[in-house]
């Protein structure tokens, strides 16, 4: 949209705006309200519902605001008798087929057709015929559809092809008997939900959450999810002491995700309440023995006698502090605290597989954010899949090629879906990603980088040509394949392809919710790994103090290592292969019980609020460690209170500098972490050796030729998702029941309701 | 059925009553092809639109719109592939007139098409077919191979630098694939959902391409066009809208069929009470539609004794419109009522439910009137019609919308009596 | 207020989609190909295919489905969408003859109920019913664009008009 301006008239009122505005947009931005259904920003046009009319001057019979765009000197009118009788009308319409139950509707208290009708009110019910009827149904064991409550609006076919890829549901026949569905009445599809978010009426309804509560009844926070980088805002709904749903509903939340939420994000949650929640304090008196439910002040106590014992026995090496991505930066700075000013040990990190610092040290560029992706001109994709990992990556992808025109470039060793909206697709061996980009870094590895890839060197050629022909911004995406030293070139990419009419910007893509966060933290600068750690349980390390559980790949081949330890302290949510080898098991708060922030792959820096008390004797992380450090003689002194912690982080991360929670309150413009920006480098060092071990890549392995399935990692079970029936009949390939009236829970074999 | 021309020499049906019409040979030796020769010796695209616009042939699928004036609309700089889409989904109520120029005559068709082809620089053409006329996706298909072979039709043709090539399509059962831009979203092989205009066919169409959508009857015409020219075809009709129209005759007449009337016939009185034989047993005219289903119907008293003008201004003031030219007189025995009931089915079955008043409105239409047919009339169902009419028309997404009204209204004010005698329920005005 | 509700025409009933694809003897294929060959863009032949499919295995079964879907690499989704919109293509079965009996106004005021009920009678079924040997079924359809040959049906893609119930006899005789 330019920036250049001309003149309307609104009811008789003068604006001027910007050429090319649309007029529904317009009209609203004015105030003057406009009612719609199917109009939704950033989605294809649909002018169906004819309830956003209005007149316009010298043109005839009324006209749909949302399809017209603002010419100079246009007069339009929105308020009429005329243009109130088309819209009451309408409603009218709508209304007419639609059961006008709402009471028991699930939708009840939060629908749009349902608004509408109070705010025309006295609508004489004039339709005294039989209404159609379709019954009600479910679609999968997430999404529950009740037919004839829809008026055709198409939102949720329109989100699952434009920003799911997926096309899963659609229109199906014609005129009054038009159904929304699915052949076969199935849904196989990611089961993202955003089709029931994005539904004005109770068409489509969480299958999950059916029947439990009224929106009225639940009380509403804002908060981040906890299961990916891309931090999307959501809104928990919770009754009493009960997480009961999670929504992105713009009525509640209006974050960088708008309605947009993935089906761990939507549907992840029960694990919040589940009966296996660790309840108390454990203590396993001695080893092989048994966990046994103490108090907070017999755990703490014994905790920091075993730990002095270490110390006083070992020196301060001996004791390992491990943080974790997926918990709050309060509680991964406290350890790192804890580690560094009251242990003085030199082993302290994270359990996360990525280390970001070569990116972070090097970094020659801004970081991307999700809205910088949508209006990207290229986008520049080595590694991963967002689709399945950020799921709201992947959607910011595809809108900016479907609705931007942008030059997708995919750079990967397996077809993955986005590689439909591929503008190219270069189609690597498995782990060689470091030599594609050390083709991107200098040209004259070209011979050598394309035999390791197994692609031919013009593909190459033609990847650096799009990124040079690059008008506006280039974002780079790469995943956790890459090397450290690929990591050092990538980063300072902004220089290296340095263009008129370019910017570049880059964006990671880590596993974790909070991977960057605990980078952030300085966790990661300790001496040795997780896995290097384990390695030295029993030598070197002989206690770790650890806040979650190790990886299943970190545990893979180091099954006895924990058994090692003279001591192990876990904070968990659940029991785990690594408390199973604890000697003290503390009881952990979930995001969904605790205040703090988590630091997403934009470098935002979201709030997460308490929504419900902690669950039983659960404590947040960082008390706990506030805590024990407490016990072991040093208070660090922040009165419960975790703005105190965070205000201490912005102190001494220079990043954070100048952030408080009352900074980061509105969701709707997130605030970014100021990473310094490293001065341009001279890379020939790295190019060196990054040149030596793309040598010794092998060009043998098989690249994989199969798009994946869709869902094949969002449906994997984790120590929360496995607590979600739902994700279990998922897992097990979705099912169709032999009735879709019903719940699939309560039909298929080997699935409980928990 | 009675096929053939009245008050003018035949030109669309100058060939329909010979044997083998349909064959190239019969359409060579009476003139056939000699049109496309024409403009391939010596004429610029330019001059063949400019015959056309001369000629003041409108549209004869139902918008009358100039058509030479719409292929001008086609922008000639535009670096896509441009289209020429014959429309013959022909599906309108009452009328039957393309059915019968493509099953006697498809090299007229082909003829025409070829013509418009060049006069917009189009490589590839379709003529989309109802799904129901199989039996003319046949007998086009053989007429396409003929000219392919006769060299008039594909690479160069007749020897030229002109190529070109035709294929039939195929409909499959929806009213609403006549309406042009529904046409081009079945052709790319989607529902049948009209699509927002502007941008119209002509710049942004078929694969979002330049297309231009015509009639049968309307491409049928160019080459006579052609060869008698421009001013000379326009004579033949009024000033306004040029040439002859065809006219599909049904319903309660001794002679139903197709006519060729020239443009501006009188009267409609005469037409019906001595071209087409007049009324059925000697019995007495009720009412007439005389475009298709989507226009006003006429009372005998609007007709007789009136001389209604037979084009698109003397109809208009007749009180009613050219629309499709499909002809339906019906006598005192029909239930105007009934018939109205009967096209408002047409209507709700056809909608295609993409916009509210549309699927909505003809859904409850329906109901109302079944109810009423039921006994569960009421004195205000009158009022309450004529109001949801009100509420679809203008507002729906397309003119079927508006279509589905119009018979409605009209019905119920020029023919209150039918109304009434339903309108009060003989089962004590409850609703069913 | 309404009574019972009507169930208007359910559409994605569970229908069992299977694994299996249809196959089709080389000479289908070959005319498959022929559509194919018209269009820059392969969906635009969704509808002759489908055609041909129907003609095939008699309705746009699961395997059918399956097979579009492959051939025109699209999603099971865009066929069905596309195949509940148009009134002559069936995604359940009908019988080997599909006798369209055209009910709009000038065959309505010709004749058009006397046919009908001529034809339900000697078939012992309703329109939209299919008789038990699956033989055939009776639709009333709209417009066929034989107004001024009314009262007419299609059997099928065959016009049968100036229709009679004589006539209408020696029609279904005549019909193995
Ligand atoms: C609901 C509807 C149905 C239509 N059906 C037909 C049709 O069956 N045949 C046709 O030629 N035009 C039909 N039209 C008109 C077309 O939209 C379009 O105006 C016409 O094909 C243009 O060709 P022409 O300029 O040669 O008339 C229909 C229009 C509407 C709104
Ligand atoms: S008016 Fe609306 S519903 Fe009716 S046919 Fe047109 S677009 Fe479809
Ligand atoms: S919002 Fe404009 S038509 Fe629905």
């Amino acid at each position: 949209m330019s920036t250049e301006v001309i003149k309307v008239t609104i009811n008789t009122k003068e604006f001027e705006v910007p050429k090319g505005a649309r007029l529904i947009d317009v009209c609203r931005d004015k105030a003057f309200d406009i009612p719609s259904f199917c109009y939704y920003s950033d989605l294809a046009l649909q002018a169906s519902c004819r309830m956003c009319l209005v007149r316009i001057e010298k043109m005839p019979k009324l006209q749909t605001s949302c399809t017209i765009i603002c010419t100079e000197g246009m007069v339009v009118t929105t308020e009429s008798d005329e243009i109130e009788k088309a819209q009451r009308s309408m409603l009218e319409f709508l209304l007419a087929n639609h059961p006008l139950d709402c009471p028991v509707c699930d939708r009840g208290g939060e629908c749009e057709l349902q608004e509408m009708t109070f705010d025309w009110g006295n609508l004489e019910e004039r339709f005294i015929e039989k209404k159609n009827y379709q019954p009600e149904r479910y679609l999968s064991p997430m999404v529950a559809n009740d037919p004839q409550r829809c008026i055709l609006c198409k939102r949720c076919t329109r989100v699952c092809d434009e920003w799911m890829g997926e096309d899963a549901i659609e229109a199906g026949g014609r005129g009054a008997n038009t159904v929304i569905g699915t052949y076969g009445g199935w849904l196989d599809c990611s089961q993202c939900g955003n089709c029931i978010e994005v539904c004005p009426t109770g068409t489509l309804l969480d299958g999950t959450y059916r029947h439990q509560a009224r929106p009225w009844e639940l009380t509403q926070t804002i908060s981040t999810c906890t299961y990916c980088s891309d931090g999307c805002q959501m809104s928990l709904g919770t009754r009493g002491d009960e997480l009961m749903r999670i929504v992105a509903r713009d009525r509640y939340v209006n974050g960088l995700n708008g309605e947009f939420l993935c089906i761990k994000g939507r549907f992840g949650h029960p694990f919040v309440n589940h009966e296996t929640r660790i309840r108390t304090p454990l203590i396993r008196y001695k080893k092989g023995g048994k966990l046994i439910p103490a108090t907070w002040d017999e755990a703490i106590l014994h905790v920091a006698k075993q730990l002095d014992a270490v110390v006083d026995e070992h020196g301060r090496d001996a004791l390992a502090v491990v943080g974790s991505p997926r918990i709050s930066n309060e509680a991964n700075y406290l350890l790192y605290k804890f580690a560094t000013e009251l242990v003085g040990t030199s082993n302290y990190t994270t359990t996360d597989t990525s280390d970001l610092r070569p990116f972070f040290q090097n970094l020659g560029g801004p970081l991307a954010t999700h809205r910088d992706i949508r209006y990207a001109k290229t986008i520049l994709l080595i590694g991963g899949e967002p689709e399945e990992l950020q799921p709201l990556t992947g959607k910011q992808i595809r809108q900016a090629v479907r609705n931007g025109g942008a030059k997708l470039i995919v750079v990967n060793s397996t077809p993955i879906r986005l590689t439909e909206q591929a503008a190219q697709f270069v189609h690597i061996r498995p782990g060689t990603e470091d030599a594609a980009v050390l083709a991107l870094a200098d040209d004259k590895n070209d011979t050598l980088a394309a035999e390791k890839l197994g692609v031919n060197a013009d593909e190459l050629q033609a990847l650096r040509q799009s990124i040079a022909d690059t008008q506006g911004d280039l974002v780079v995406m790469f995943s956790t394949e890459l090397s450290m030293t690929a990591q050092v070139l990538l980063a300072q990419m902004p220089y290296s392809v340095r263009a008129d009419g370019l910017r570049v910007l880059l964006h990671p893509l880590p596993i974790y919710n909070n991977s960057i966060g605990a980078h952030d933290m300085g966790l990661q600068n300790g001496a040795l790994s997780a896995t290097q750690m384990l390695d030295a349980a029993g030598e070197s390390i002989r206690a770790i103090y650890l806040a979650g559980s190790f990886l299943p790949e970190q545990l893979r081949g180091r099954e006895q290592s924990p058994r090692k330890l003279d001591f192990l302290v876990v904070q968990e949510l659940f029991e785990t292969d690594t408390t199973a080898f604890a000697d003290v098991v503390f009881p952990a708060a979930s995001f969904a019980e605790i205040d703090g922030t988590f630091t997403n792959n934009d470098g935002f820096v979201q709030r997460v609020r308490q929504s419900i008390p902690p669950v039983h004797q659960a404590k947040a992380d960082w008390i706990i460690t506030a805590q024990l450090a407490a016990e072991l003689g040093v208070n660090f002194g922040f009165e419960m209170s975790a703005s105190a912690v965070f205000n201490e982080i912005a102190e001494r991360i220079p990043a954070y500098a100048g952030l408080r929670y009352p900074v980061l309150k509105d969701e709707s413009n997130p605030v970014q972490a100021k990473y310094t920006i490293a001065a341009q480098r001279n890379l020939a060092p790295e190019l060196a050796t990054l040149r030596e071990s793309v040598h010794g890549l092998p060009s043998t392995r098989e690249k994989q030729t199969v798009t994946p399935k869709v869902g094949h990692e969002l449906f994997k079970l984790g120590t929360l998702t496995g607590k979600v029936p739902q994700f279990g009949l998922l897992a097990e390939g979705n099912p169709r029941p032999e009735t879709v009236r019903v719940s699939p829970l309560y039909q298929i074999a080997g699935t409980s309701k928990s | 059925m009675f096929i053939g021309a009245i008050g003018c020499e035949p030109l669309q049906l100058a060939r329909v009553q010979l044997e083998n019409s349909r064959t190239l040979d019969v359409y060579r030796a009476n003139g056939g092809y000699q049109a496309l020769k024409k403009v391939l010796s010596g004429m610029s695209p330019d001059d063949v639109i400019n015959e056309v616009k001369k000629s003041a042939l409108r549209g004869r699928g139902g918008a009358g719109f100039p058509t030479g004036m719409k292929w001008s609309f086609v922008p000639k700089d535009s670096p896509k592939p441009k289209y020429v889409v014959c429309n013959a989904d022909e599906s309108e109520p009452g009328t039957f007139k393309d059915r019968y120029l493509m099953e006697r005559d498809p090299h007229m068709l082909i003829e025409g098409m070829l013509i418009a082809a060049y006069a917009l620089g189009a490589k590839t053409n379709y003529i989309y077919t109802r799904g129901e006329y199989r039996y003319l996706i046949d007998i086009i298909d053989v007429a396409l191979d003929e000219a392919r072979t006769a060299g008039l039709l594909g690479a160069n043709i007749l020897d030229s630098h002109f190529s070109s090539e035709i294929y039939t399509h195929t409909g499959a059962g929806a009213y609403i694939c006549g309406e042009e831009t529904a046409l081009l979203s079945s052709l790319e092989g989607m529902r049948g959902h009209p699509r927002m205009k502007p941008p119209f066919p002509a710049v942004s169409g078929l694969y979002a391409s330049p297309t231009v959508v015509n009639n049968v009857e309307t491409l049928t015409a160019v080459p006579d066009i052609i060869k008698m020219g421009g001013e000379a075809y326009q004579k033949l009709g009024t000033e306004k809208s040029g040439g002859t129209k065809l006219w599909s005759v049904s319903g309660h007449v001794n002679r139903p069929g197709v006519y060729e009337l020239p443009m501006g016939y009188d009267d409609m009185e005469k037409f019906i009470m001595e071209d087409c034989g007049g009324m059925l047993n000697g019995t007495q005219l009720k009412a007439v539609i005389p475009g298709g289903s989507s226009v006003y119907v006429m009372r005998a008293d609007q007709i007789l004794g009136k001389d209604v003008r037979m084009d698109y201004e003397g109809l208009v003031a007749g009180g009613s419109s050219v629309g499709s030219g499909g002809f339906i007189v019906m006598d005192e025995s029909v239930d105007i009522f009934e018939s109205t009931k009967n096209l408002t089915e047409f209507y709700k079955h056809e909608s295609c439910g993409w916009c509210t008043p549309c699927r909505e409105g003809t859904d409850w239409l329906v109901k109302v009137f079944k109810r009423v047919a039921n006994g569960g009339g009421r004195p205000e169902d009158a009022q309450l019609l004529l109001d949801i009419c009100d509420n679809i028309e203008g507002k729906s997404f397309c003119p079927l919308g508006d279509a589905a009204s119009w018979p409605i209204q009209s019905a119920i004010k020029r023919f209150p009596e039918d109304f009434k005698k339903h309108l009060v329920g003989t089962n004590g005005n409850q609703a069913t | 207020m309404s009574t019972q509700p009507i169930q208007i025409q359910p559409l994605s009933q569970p229908v069992d989609i299977g694994d299996e694809v249809a196959s089709f003897s080389p000479t289908v294929e070959a005319e498959i190909d022929a559509h194919l060959r018209k269009y820059p863009v392969m969906r635009s032949a969704i509808l002759p295919l489908m055609f041909i499919v129907q003609r095939e295995r008699g309705y746009l079964d699961p395997p059918g489905v399956a097979y579009l879907a492959n051939r025109l690499g699209l999603r099971i989704t865009d066929i069905w969408e596309v195949a509940t919109f148009y009134s002559m293509l069936h995604t359940e079965p009908v019988g080997k003859y599909h006798i369209q009996i055209c009910k709009t106004l000038s065959c309505k005021i010709m004749g058009e109920p006397g046919i009908t009920e001529h034809v339900c009678s000697r078939l012992g079924i309703k329109p939209g019913e299919t008789t038990a040997d699956g033989r055939f079924t009776v639709s009333l359809v709209e417009c066929l664009g034989s107004c001024g040959t009314a009262p007419m049906f299609q059997i099928g893609f065959d016009y049968h008009e100036n229709l009679t119930n004589a006539k209408t006899d020696q029609i279904l005789d005549s019909l193995s």
